[in-house]
């Protein structure tokens, strides 16, 4: 037994010494080493492969002394968690790209710093970036986060269902009376089984409220003085719950699950139109075998003009113990990089998203891009419509992640059938004020 | 026989890397769980405010956490009940002198082996509500067009057996070999007497499987109610609307999607202590009945 353990002191030992060497030589070649930054993103898909192969890589060939590590860390969810954790670790990524849900959360951080802190005016023209973009991720008249995947929803539709149906292809529905009438004639016709359907539920709601220009949250959607209450269980957003589950029930509506799920309903010809976020552009006009058009989310009748919301995410410098100058140095590097018109104008092109500068919309009007590619200009059009009033800036909700799940679960249980439009919302707002209120009071 | 360490501090010292590693990944998370419970706690800093039983009481006045109570139970009873009778009817039937019996038994210990992401893909895509192949022949059969991302029920029952399916294997094996172990001239000798096959079966073959019985019972609950968050995450994240939100789902939604850490504890205070007491109940209940050897 003795040789043993003997033997198994001896190599462990050993391994420590070679161990230490192997620190020791770590550090020396550290000197000449690229400087390197980790940035975590939860683009999965087709955009994965943006982001790691065309703007990573781009970047990185662009800056030899530089090296931009991106690391998937799943949904939009999963990484602000994950991003949170590694804050309360004492080591976190440099950049973590979050959704815009987490904007509350990142700002009550105390591990961020605001992007206009570390960028010198004259490295980056924000003035460039399309206002809507920049209203949103400003509080305060501050910009905190680096602008890069913003998107919003509108809707596909299928326009060789639409003939079938005896409809005309290039007319997407405008209002909700049209989305039922149209959708009565897909149905009764047999060019689809269903009419319509949506990812993103309650995203979708957040975005029936800034279409009518309704608050979601009190204190000016939250931007005036943290929100304390929610007020999606208000007469509006039971008119949309009551629609939208009426559709259900005429089978005019088929759910089909949280975020990109329902995509392959639509896909499939199962399903004539889908509200769905502007990211999807590219992908389902690669996958779809039938002609896809857009158009502008359908709008209530008789409800006052808002304007759709922005969604996406931006991308937040974490503060992190011992940050040398020259990883700062590189991460003002990459964020210059993503802002020229060339990249923004690529990134918009494989993806979908907001080409978020103007000058990266006028190239990609030089280059005809629009023209070839109108699904791709719908969202930009919608966008720049409509008033701009703190509901159309979106609203920022401490726990949004958490809400967000409340509220999806409750549109569920009224489409369902097993709550009424009214009963889901007020349980979901009783919810989700508990969840604003212990916000609150931690974080004071 | 007994051997002898020639030093007294031998035997502890051998022991230790097993003590060392309950300690670090069983004692301290479990001790540092109860600590947390107790706080309100914010999740950049990890400081807080101590709030006694307050976490306690808020998870159990929430509707939210009641009904995931309620679907667990639900949940647990259909696996445990389906996975038993179904594997044992297999089992019975793969253990009959068949040709090529030896490839059936492998065959069915496959979906064990499967890890629950994969499972809950295979079953996700099978009853996906619009080209599912399992839609279509329902439709096919029923005319009915069944979406389980809108029926609570429907999601439910097709959990179920997605995770009773998942279990099988495991239970084939245990029931197989228990079978093998029964006495054959038992079962002759009461043949013999005129006993039909049920009576043969439930009389003299089932009471002999009764300790394997009992034994995959326990590893079933735990299983339904610990194992199958995987399956849970990749096919419905806990809905429709709920539907499907079993108390770990609940709980990996309140610790690691919301970082509420004290509530988060709190809960998995609360279900070590349910599913401990359901265990102990087990043995007290159904342990009396089992015949050992």
């Amino acid at each position: 037994m003795t040789p043993c353990v003997s033997a198994a002191r001896w190599t462990f030992a050993r391994v420590v010494v070679l161990m230490l060497a192997l620190a020791g030589l770590g550090g020396e070649a550290e000197a000449q080493a690229p400087v390197k930054i980790t940035l975590w993103h939860a683009m999965g898909g087709a955009r994965y492969d943006a982001i790691t192969k065309e703007i990573a890589a781009g970047f990185n060939k662009a800056h030899p002394r530089y090296v931009l590590e991106p690391l998937y860390s799943g949904s939009y969810g999963e990484t602000v968690t994950k991003a949170i954790a590694a804050i309360r670790a004492g080591d976190p990524p440099h950049i973590v790209q979050v959704f815009e849900v987490g904007t509350q959360t990142m700002l009550d951080s105390g591990a961020i710093i605001p992007v206009t802190d570390l960028v010198k005016p004259g490295d980056i023209d924000f003035g460039d970036y399309i206002e809507p973009i920049l209203n949103y991720y400003q509080v305060g008249g501050k910009l905190y986060s680096m602008p890069f995947n913003s998107s919003t929803a509108i809707i596909y539709y299928n326009k060789d269902v639409f003939q079938k149906a005896g409809l005309d292809p290039d007319r997407p529905p405008a209002t909700y009376q049209d989305v039922e009438a149209m959708g009565r004639k897909i149905v009764a016709s047999g060019a689809a089984r269903h009419a319509i359907t949506f990812g993103w539920p309650s995203w979708m709601l957040e975005q029936a409220h800034a279409m009518h220009n309704r608050p979601y949250a009190d204190r000016d959607n939250g931007r005036g003085g943290r929100a304390t209450r929610v007020l999606f269980n208000e007469p509006f957003g039971v008119e949309v719950l009551s629609r939208w589950t009426r559709w259900a029930g005429e089978k005019l509506l088929a759910y089909g699950g949280r975020e990109y799920a329902p995509n392959k309903a639509f896909l499939a010809g199962e399903v004539a139109m889908l509200m769905q976020s502007t990211s999807q552009v590219t992908t389902i006009e690669k996958a779809a075998r039938f002609r896809v058009g857009t158009g502008f989310l359908p709008r209530i009748e008789g409800q006052p003009a808002g304007k759709s919301v922005i969604g996406g995410a931006s991308l937040w410098v974490l503060r992190g113990p011992g940050r040398s100058p020259e990883e700062l140095d590189a991460i003002v590097k990459f964020f210059k990089f993503i802002a020229q018109p060339e990249e923004t104008a690529k990134w918009h092109m494989s993806t979908g998203y907001f080409p978020a500068t103007r000058t990266a919309v006028a190239l990609l009007r030089q280059q005809e891009w629009f023209l070839k590619n109108p699904n791709h200009e719908t969202a930009f059009k919608q966008i720049q419509e409509g008033p701009d009033t703190p509901n159309t800036r979106g609203v920022l909700l401490g726990n949004f992640v958490q809400i967000r799940n409340i509220t999806d679960s409750a549109i569920e249980k009224a489409l369902s059938g097993r709550l009424s439009p009214k009963e889901a919302l007020d349980e979901a707002a009783r919810e989700a004020n508990r969840l604003l209120d212990e916000y609150n009071r931690i974080h004071k | 026989m007994e051997g002898r360490f020639p030093e007294r501090g031998l035997p502890y010292l051998l022991l230790l890397p097993s003590i060392a590693v309950i300690a670090l990944f069983l004692l301290y998370p479990s001790a540092e769980a109860l600590r947390l419970s107790l706080y309100e706690l914010s999740p950049f800093t990890g400081q807080g405010r101590f709030v006694g039983l307050a976490n306690f009481r808020e998870v159990l006045s929430s509707e939210i956490y009641r009904r995931s109570l309620g679907v667990s139970l639900v949940f647990a009873l259909g696996v445990v009940v389906l996975g038993l009778s179904l594997s044992l009817g297999i089992a019975v039937l793969a253990s009959l002198p068949l040709r090529g019996a030896g490839v059936y038994r492998t065959v069915l210990l496959w979906p064990y082996a499967l890890s629950p992401a994969v499972a809950g893909t295979i079953w996700a895509l099978l009853f996906d509500p619009s080209t599912g192949p399992a839609t279509v022949l329902l439709r096919g059969v029923t005319g009915a067009s069944p979406n389980w991302m809108m029926s609570g029920g429907y999601a439910l029952a097709v959990t179920v057996v997605a995770a009773a399916w998942k279990i099988l294997g495991f239970n084939i094996v245990f029931f197989l070999a228990g079978l093998q172990a029964v006495p054959r001239d038992l079962q002759e000798a009461a043949r013999v007497d005129g006993a039909g096959a049920g009576a043969v079966f439930w009389r003299v073959t089932f009471p002999i499987l009764s300790p394997i019985t009992f034994f995959l019972f326990v590893m079933n609950s735990l299983y339904a109610f610990f194992e199958v968050f995987g399956l849970i995450d990749v096919m419905t994240q806990g809905g429709p609307g709920g539907a499907t939100e079993i108390l770990v789902y609940r709980l990996y939604q309140d610790a690691f999607i919301a970082t509420r850490w004290g509530i988060a504890s709190a809960q998995s205070i609360l279900l070590f202590v349910m599913v401990g007491a359901l265990t102990l109940l087990q043995f007290r209940l159904a342990g009396r009945r089992v015949v050992y050897g």
